[in-house]
């Protein structure tokens, strides 16, 4: 019965939409064009898109309707209005999902456009790579965030200890941490998040999949992720400045003990701070961030998460779509839309600016984008293996003591691989 | 006069059920939504489901025991509040009944997130109270990484869910018992344990029947209570059940087909159950 009342409930919702907000392409109007925004980047999007519909009626005369689709909905929405052909013309999508879409045969290939209207050359590459399928793009990046490192600046001057440059300093910080600050957890090993790992098989050179003759092969268990994979986990196992919690903690969980002040130092996006401060005001001047450093200094690469612009097959007037893309990669509302939701923009010129504006909770993930903003294998079967969780499986277990770094490093390879071959 | 609602419930729920089963049949994904064209594999969603001893090992037993434990804990539970209830006076017996109704009404969502928080490692208020007696240490217990552990706080969180309907449905069931019964009990010297079995249970089996039948049903499909709790999304194999597995398979990894064979085996193995409970109902009716 619980499951019913929710079934009927969703399928209410479905009614509505279909008779009222999700009118898709099919609409009476020949020039007027549908548009996806997601909802949640943006505290209010509405008022930039009232500016947004006014320069496109202005520069084609046509409407444009826009729907807004909140994050965790998105994905089923868009999966649904595939199979009951609704899709809207133009949508923001989420930068692991294009390829998948593309494969799918959804989105229509945007290379051609894209390079004659120069928009090509200024593209973030971790972007471009994240929205390129067998050699064409698919989506223009509008937008991005990285992870970085988050640390309590107070917590730092108090002790004397400087941000980490190197994976040894990182260690011996969060390990000084531990008896300096018993209350606190030094640097939390999240069980539940993906991406904080990667950068840690990234920084030891490793890869998480490489292709090879068109077919994808896991790496994960490779010696050098391996490293990797043990440097970041003995955090938790050997060197105890994470906690037991942690193991099944999300990004989210992370982000409430942040908000608590019970954190020291973490792997936490770039949008986490305005979050932290929102609900924390006491922490205001208390924050701090820096890149996450490589083993020997540098820049580990990190996850580049973020949204594409892309078309639609469905799009009966192609070029008015195009022209809906164009106006929100131009330069005036790429930068507008980026300080307005705290993410920076998909051309490299606008976030080598924000660099150099030095804000100390923002300068520093974007150095961390610029230089080591990097993406997943862009196969669409690792969005399989993100569903499966696989690499999370694999931390959650070596973190509980179930399986010792390599096992669990073969074992998710093997999983991996067994995603890529059906 | 009845086809009309036939054709409603052959709309709403034979032809979903007729659709999933024949996306059992399939390699199903996002391709074939947006093209709309159908990639029969024959038999290989089953035979890679069947074949794999993560059903047999982990998600089978899972399944099976957690049903099992939840279906008890909450008829035996729900049996002692209802003769608690019949015993209890009219104002205690209403302000006990509301009291009970409300750990019903609340929503599945917002009470795994309670217990969630109860059983929270860091915190948690279970923990906070245990390590101040000194029986555990904060800080080093997380209950939720190991199999035993999460399924007792889903089991908890299900059968205080799930106890007051059972409760109030045996309640209705213990009016109609009539008081003489009782009396000549007690005059022939029958305790109340005696007076239980042998008049109350079988005066109002039928209820226990439905009462088990539908907490079955339940229990065996439990999906929000352990998605939502920490690594029951797919992050801790060790701790998924046939829904819940379905549900990764299916929506997380977008494998439609595969999802749809999961979910065609767990429609099957409840309608075994049922299927053996009804018989074993009407076997009883007609005895009597």
């Amino acid at each position: 019965m619980r499951t019913r009342l929710i079934a009927v409930g969703a399928a209410l919702g479905l009614l509505a939409c279909g008779a009222a907000a999700c009118g898709g392409s099919g609409s009476a109007d020949d020039r007027a064009l549908t548009v996806w925004i997601m909802e949640g980047t943006n505290p209010d999007s509405r008022p930039f898109f009232k500016e947004v519909r006014e320069a496109f009626t202005e520069r084609t005369g046509a409407d444009l309707k826009v729907q807004y689709v909140p994050w965790p909905d998105a994905h089923d929405k868009f999966t649904k209005a595939m199979a009951g052909g609704t899709t809207p013309d133009v949508a923001e999508v989420g930068s692991t999902w294009t390829t998948e879409f593309a494969s799918a045969g959804a989105l229509t290939d945007l290379t051609e456009r894209t390079g004659r209207a120069g928009l090509d050359e200024d593209l973030v590459s971790g972007l471009r790579e994240a929205a390129t399928y067998e050699d064409r793009l698919y989506g223009v990046p509008w937008y991005a965030g990285v992870r970085a490192l988050l640390y309590r600046k107070d917590v730092f001057d108090k002790h004397g200890l400087a941000a980490p440059t190197t994976w040894k300093e990182l260690q011996d910080t969060a390990v000084r941490l531990k008896t300096l600050e018993p209350k606190m957890i030094p640097f939390p090993v999240v069980g539940d998040s993906e991406y904080a790992l990667d950068a840690f098989i990234w920084g030891a050179g490793g890869q998480l999949a490489v292709e090879k003759d068109g077919r994808w092969k896991s790496a994960v268990d490779s010696r050098k992720s391996v490293e990797g994979i043990r440097f970041y986990t003995d955090l938790a196992t050997r060197h105890g400045v994470s906690t037991k919690a942690a193991a099944t903690w999300n990004e989210a969980d992370l982000v409430d003990h942040l908000t608590a002040g019970r954190v020291a130092m973490a792997v936490s996006g770039s949008w986490t701070p305005s979050a932290v401060l929102a609900a924390a005001p006491e922490l205001k001047g208390k924050l701090a961030a820096a890149p996450i450093p490589g083993p020997d200094g540098g820049v580990s690469p990190s996850f580049l998460g973020g949204s594409h612009l892309a078309v639609f097959n469905t799009a009966r007037d192609q070029d008015l779509a195009w022209e809906l893309v164009e106006l929100l990669s131009d330069a005036e509302f790429t930068a507008k839309w980026a300080e307005q939701s705290g993410y920076f923009p998909g051309q490299r010129p606008l976030v080598e600016k924000v660099r150099d504006g030095g804000e100390p909770l923002v300068a520093p993930f974007a150095r961390q984008m610029l230089e080591g903003g990097t993406t997943v294998p862009t196969t669409p079967a690792y969005g399989q293996v993100q569903g499966r969780k696989t690499l999370a499986q694999m931390v959650q277990a070596i973190l509980t003591g179930k399986k010792d770094v390599e096992r669990a490093a073969a074992d998710a390879a093997r999983d991996m691989d067994r995603t890529f071959g059906d | 006069m009845l086809a009309p609602a036939l054709l409603a419930v052959a709309a709403l729920l034979l032809w979903p059920l007729g659709r999933v089963v024949w996306m059992s049949f399939q390699d199903y994904g996002l391709p074939q939504i947006v093209t709309g064209t159908s990639n029969y594999n024959g038999l290989d969603n089953y035979a890679d489901i069947l074949g794999q001893s993560y059903l047999w090992t982990t998600v089978l037993p899972n399944t099976v025991l957690f049903a099992l434990a939840c279906v008890t804990l909450t008829v035996v539970l729900g049996t002692l509040v209802a003769l608690l209830l019949a015993r209890l006076s009219p104002l205690w017996r209403t302000l006990t009944a509301s009291a009970i109704m409300t750990a019903w009404a609340m929503p599945a969502v917002t009470g795994t997130y309670v217990w969630i928080w109860l059983f929270d490692p860091l915190g948690g208020a279970v923990v906070t109270g245990l390590d101040g007696l000194g029986l555990v240490d904060a800080g080093d217990t997380n209950w939720f990484t190991d199999r035993l552990g999460f399924y007792a706080i889903a089991t908890l969180n299900v059968v205080h869910h799930g106890f007051p309907f059972v409760a109030i449905t045996i309640f209705a069931g213990l009016l109609t018992i009539p008081r003489e019964l009782h009396e000549a009990g007690i005059i022939d010297g029958a305790n109340a344990w005696q007076r239980f079995w042998a008049i109350t249970v079988p005066s109002i089996r039928p209820v226990f029947s439905v009462v088990i039948i539908l907490s079955t049903i339940w229990d065996f499909k439990v999906f929000v209570q352990l998605y939502l709790m920490p690594g029951g999304s797919g992050a801790n194999p060790d701790v998924l059940n046939l829904g819940v597995w379905s549900y990764v398979e299916s929506f997380a990894q977008r494998q439609y087909g595969m999802g749809s064979a999961i979910a065609v085996l767990l429609t099957l193995l409840l309608l075994g159950i049922t299927t053996v409970y009804i018989r074993t109902l009407f076997k009883e009716s007609e005895e009597l």
